[in-house]
């Protein structure tokens, strides 16, 4: 789970591996956001898979990279 | 999960965010009235929750997700303090678990560049960058370091 300077830079880095996902770095922050925000609350509890699974929703992270198991 | 493993986890949280890095058993122990056994056990049920991951060889943490316990190419400043992220997720998720703006700092895999992102109000300075995320979500926890 890396960042990359551009999408060329990730195809050459994959070097013919099966790409996994590419999203916006401005994306990514929304995500870390909306999965990580409660971690250090006092309140906190673990997240349940169909929670989880609807940040992804919500996010527009669709399909089945990434669905849950 | 049980409360008696709820309220260490949050403790182990907690004293990960003040420390800048990731609190020893031993260091548990004495924040929270027990022994470094105790520590361990409650740990590894955590362990099997997801809740953190320990080091299969010395049962200290390895990861309190975002947080990582040993040194990676993620780096992430906040609130005067610095800490070790899991991967390019987990460091815009240590901003998150802070509430704090922040700057990360690691590099890009393919060409060696160093990247340095200032987050402010949730945002990245940058927006040019791509991240790629090559485990599908339903194998993450089938190797979570790799992942």
């Amino acid at each position: 789970m890396n960042l990359f300077r551009s999408g060329e830079h990730i195809e050459r880095w994959l070097a013919g591996r099966e790409p996994g996902a590419t999203i916006s770095v401005a994306k990514l922050s929304e995500l870390a956001h909306a999965w990580w925000g409660d971690r250090l609350s006092p309140g906190w509890r673990p997240h349940t898979r169909h929670a989880n699974q609807a940040i992804l929703d919500q996010l527009g992270l669709a399909g089945d990279f990434w669905r849950l198991p | 999960m049980k409360e008696g493993n709820l309220a260490l986890r949050n403790l182990t949280y907690a004293r990960f965010a003040e420390l800048g890095r990731a609190p020893t058993a031993a260091e548990m122990a004495a924040a929270a009235g027990l022994d470094r056994a105790e520590v361990i056990a409650a740990w590894e049920r955590l362990h099997a929750e997801h809740a953190l991951v320990l080091d299969p060889a010395t049962f200290e943490i390895r990861m309190a997700n975002p947080f990582s316990g040993i040194p990676t190419g993620f780096r992430v400043q906040a609130d005067d303090r610095w800490w070790y992220a899991n991967c390019a997720w987990d460091a815009f998720g240590i901003c998150a678990a802070l509430y704090q703006d922040g700057r990360i700092e690691t590099s890009c895999p393919d060409c060696g560049e160093q990247l340095r992102i200032a987050v402010r109000d949730q945002r990245p300075d940058d927006e040019s960058l791509l991240f790629h995320c090559l485990v599908p979500a339903a194998r993450w926890w089938e190797d979570i370091v790799f992942t």
